[in-house]
């Protein structure tokens, strides 16, 4: 008979169990293994991902300036820069709720 | 390279467009801008349109340099005109209208697909994001 704590065991191999690791709450030495599967862990993605939303915002307010006081040049490129940022915004917004959605549920998970 | 390439491809595609549309007005607003014989005539404007390699991680189009048509032009009897010389002849602008309002209607269709783009891409983008959601 299987006992419910090797599903632990077996949870480590997905890459995504990295989430429950690197947000601290000290499962990590409960399962070591789940360090060297991730490949990239998740804080460092979840960081890049946030400054290349702070990248991308910083161009469109740029831009947003530069309409103001009408330096502008193309209409068109605020107008992409302020989609791209919105749509930036919408893709960190969508990895950071699925990663506190994964992390919810495996807190509620009845040990 | 970035997760949203394809804005920047058409962004490119736009500022080519819009450099066309540049182009074609100011031929159209030179059309009637008569010089002395002695002068070359306003000279027509043309962009060259070069395509980016996908390759290099970029794609899309660039205008690659501006050239100019012949300075020529045609030589109209308007004796009246005061640049006219001593024979009544002034220089106008070889310039075909019906061409540059050709030119002017595929400058802006090339706009406005390319704009389309961007925004059949932005509702793309949108639905991956919306995966898992439903």
């Amino acid at each position: 008979m299987t006992s419910p704590i090797s599903a632990l065991g077996f949870m480590s191999s997905f890459p995504t169990s990295g989430v429950g690791a690197d947000m601290s709450v000290g499962t990590t030495t409960a399962v070591p293994a789940a360090q060297g599967a991730g490949g990239t862990d998740f804080a460092s993605v979840l960081a890049s991902s946030l400054d290349g939303l702070q990248a991308t915002q910083s161009k469109a307010d740029g831009l947003a300036l530069q309409a103001a006081t009408g330096d502008l040049k193309d209409v068109h490129d605020y107008m992409i820069a302020s989609n791209e940022a919105s749509l930036a915004t919408q893709m960190t917004v969508a990895i950071k709720n699925k990663a506190v959605d994964a992390f919810n549920q495996i807190m509620g998970m009845p040990v | 390279m970035g997760v949203f390439d394809t804005l920047g491809i058409s962004a490119s595609g736009l500022l080519a467009h819009r450099k066309w549309l540049d182009a074609v007005s100011d031929n159209i607003a030179n059309i009637n801008t008569a010089t002395s014989t002695s002068q070359s005539a306003f000279k027509e404007r043309f962009v060259e349109a070069q395509a980016v390699d996908y390759g290099s991680g970029e794609g899309g189009v660039r205008v690659a340099t501006a050239q100019f048509g012949s300075g020529e032009g045609r030589v109209v009897y308007e004796p009246k005109n005061p640049l006219a010389d001593k024979n009544g002849y002034v220089r106008y602008p070889d310039i075909d209208l019906g061409d540059q309002m050709a030119q002017l209607i595929m400058a802006q269709r090339g706009y406005q697909a390319n704009l389309s783009v961007i925004d059949r891409a932005t509702k793309t983008y949108q639905a991956a994001l919306q995966l898992g959601k439903g």
